[in-house]
């Protein structure tokens, strides 16, 4: 079977000199959950839209669920689903009649159209607020409503562009809950973009780190933090210990040891494996633990490492902000009806 | 083109004319304010009621001035029932820009609708209405002279096929500024620039027209410039269909088959615009 989505050293030149995406490459497999983490600015809207031919690419080539996005946009256009950054429901429509016109969009056949349409809601959780209009819907239900537009026709290939901006923890729990659900019914292939990381460590199958237009690492979240140089076990003896040091680093699979206020630091590709070896050599010393802690690297620090800096804010107004932006204007535009 | 896309997408258009009535009424502020002040204040043929005239100087001097009409302002109100047709599908650019400003423009070009779906919609939605708010024009014209204030006066008797010509023209009137608006509405990114453009060309476009000027006092090479105007040539087939056709040059079709080609020549040049905003950035 063929991969679902593949790049091929896909670039995007705005205006001759701003190179928004430089030659990226990869592939996601059909069924899995791929990841684009990356900071504002980062090339992940620019390379989305043109994996779902909103945009053409300057030179490469892609191919989505076999249709070549240059060439086959229609028939590309028809199988995937698309939920963009910002909001793109009507204000003006209740949330039923903007799904309705969706159905009718992407060629839902008619008769099954009420039976899917009240199927999304119900499962989206917005069939008490469905005949409301949009502009009064919350944050959180137009998230909701663009994520049931987006999957309306059942599509191979969901794409999803930063879709749980705003929302609070809850929200976005919730969010990826149903997302994760309908893939494992559906078996579609889901491509993301986020700038939430311990969200693209929950969500993903597999992430690619995009940075200034480029892959800088890609992997599966744990390959990615294996890359770290692994877990840190800390180890916590009874009284004073030092003996227990080189015991330590005698243990298979240990990396360093550093001992820090009579605390021990370990590291090592698994922590979780580690810890009873540690007992048992603290044991076989006759040193008693106060405490052993696992923690593993977070995917701030893989961002970090690879990266070589925080999400930065060197940017003009970047596409986040004016969607933030964006969702003002609406809100105070509902406000004022 | 999609019948099923097509006509949710409309029905989606007519949906927010519905829900937004002060749009349309915006449509309707211009002609309805000149009807009750500029025509109210400027009716000057009451002149001709000089007792120095002879009935038969004055028939001469209205035949000369309005081509058949009994008085100004039943020539002018017919002007401004024709200029609904402009005023009436300034909005349905508006919206596109609005559309693109909030994102529904986005996910309709991103859904596999064409842009013949996306603008065809909006052109039958937005050229439909025009049609009943010029007859509220119209009405309210009519109305105004049963109050004691000037009024519309009809001198001719309407015909069935009269009453057609009326609607087509108008029809085609809106059919064409639906097109030019739909096609800057396309273009344009920002509604100030939207309707700055859409100033510069309602008022040069109504004073190029014969719509507020009686035809008699006009000098030729404006005369020249107005016999093309789309804006006049509906007006006409309204005026030959009102008060009669003794005093024009040619019968009311010749007349709507200029705005046939004014009408086309707008739809292609704005499909083609159309076609070209809503494809695949490069
Ligand atoms: N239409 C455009 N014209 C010019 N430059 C653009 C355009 N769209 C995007 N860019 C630039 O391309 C770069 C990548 O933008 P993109 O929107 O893909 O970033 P992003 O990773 O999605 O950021 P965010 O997290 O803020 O959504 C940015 O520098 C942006 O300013
Ligand atoms: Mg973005």
């Amino acid at each position: 079977m063929p991969d679902a989505i593949i790049a091929e050293g896909l670039s995007k030149t705005f205006n001759g000199s701003v190179k928004a995406v430089d030659g990226v490459s990869f592939s996601v497999k059909e069924g899995e959950v791929y990841g684009f983490l990356g900071p504002n600015g980062a090339g992940k809207t620019t390379t989305l839209s043109m994996l779902t031919a909103v945009l053409g690419p300057t030179t490469g080539r892609a191919t989505v669920d076999g249709l070549d996005v240059s060439h086959n946009v229609h028939a590309l256009k028809q199988r995937i689903g698309l939920v963009f950054q910002e909001s793109t429901a009507d204000p003006d429509l209740t949330g039923r009649e903007n799904l309705d016109l969706a159905a009718a969009l992407f060629g839902v056949p008619l008769r099954d159209t009420p039976k899917r349409v009240d199927e999304l809601l119900n499962r989206l959780a917005l069939a008490d607020s469905a005949d409301r209009l949009v502009k009064t819907f919350s944050g959180g239900m137009r998230r909701r409503l663009e994520l049931a537009v987006g999957m309306i026709h059942s599509p191979r290939v969901l794409f999803l562009d930063e879709p749980t901006l705003g929302l609070d923890p809850q929200g976005r729990a919730g969010f990826w809950k149903i997302v994760s659900d309908l893939r494992k019914e559906t078996g579609m292939t889901v491509f993301l973009t986020t700038h939430y990381l311990d969200e693209a460590d929950g969500v993903c199958d597999r992430i690619a780190i995009i940075d200034h237009g480029k892959i800088v690492a890609s992997g599966t979240p744990s390959e990615l933090k294996d890359r770290l140089g692994g877990d840190i076990v800390t180890v916590r003896p009874l009284g004073d210990a030092a003996a227990l040091g080189p015991a330590l680093q005698a243990l298979p699979g240990v990396t360093s040891v550093t001992a820090q206020d009579g605390t021990f630091r370990v590291k090592c590709p698994s922590g979780d494996t580690l810890i009873p070896k540690v007992v048992g050599a603290a044991t076989g010393l006759g040193i008693g633990l106060a405490g052993v802690s696992l923690r593993r690297p977070s995917l701030d620090e893989v961002f970090l490492e690879f990266t070589g800096r925080e999400f930065r804010e060197d940017e003009g107004p970047t596409a986040t902000d004016r969607a933030v932006f964006l969702s003002r204007v609406q809100d105070s535009r509902r406000g004022r009806r | 083109m999609n019948v099923r896309r097509w006509s949710a997408l409309t029905k989606r258009e007519l949906l927010k004319i519905v829900r937004n009535p002060a749009a349309i009424a915006t449509g309707l502020l211009l002609p309805v304010l000149y009807l009750l002040l500029f025509g109210q204040g400027f009716n000057f043929t009451s002149f001709l009621n000089s007792p120095y005239l002879t009935p038969v100087q004055r028939t001469q001097l209205l035949h000369q001035y309005l081509l058949g009409a009994p008085d100004y302002f039943s020539y002018f109100a017919a002007g401004m029932v024709g200029f609904v047709g402009v005023t009436a599908t300034l909005f349905v650019g508006a919206n596109v820009i609005f559309d693109k400003l909030f994102g529904t423009l986005k996910r309709t070009a991103a859904s596999p609708a064409t842009a013949a779906d996306i603008f065809g919609a909006r052109l039958v939605a937005g050229s439909i209405q025009p049609v009943g708010l010029a007859f509220l024009v119209l009405g309210l014209a009519i109305l105004l002279g049963d109050v004691g204030l000037a009024g519309l006066h009809v001198t001719a008797a309407v015909t069935v096929v009269g009453a057609g010509e009326i609607v087509a023209a108008i029809l085609l009137l809106s059919l064409m500024f639906a097109s030019l608006f739909l096609a800057l509405g396309f273009t344009i990114e920002q509604p100030q620039t939207y309707f700055a453009l859409v100033n510069a060309i309602n008022l040069p476009v109504l004073l190029t027209s014969a719509a507020l000027y009686p035809w008699g006092a006009m000098p030729a090479w404006l005369q020249g410039i107005a016999s093309y105007n789309p804006i006049t040539l509906a007006v006409e087939v309204l005026r030959i269909d009102l008060f009669g056709g003794n005093f024009y040059p040619y019968a009311a079709w010749v007349y709507l088959l200029g705005l046939i080609g004014w009408a086309l020549a707008m739809f292609a040049v704005a499909t083609l615009l159309t076609q070209r905003a809503l494809a695949p950035k490069n």
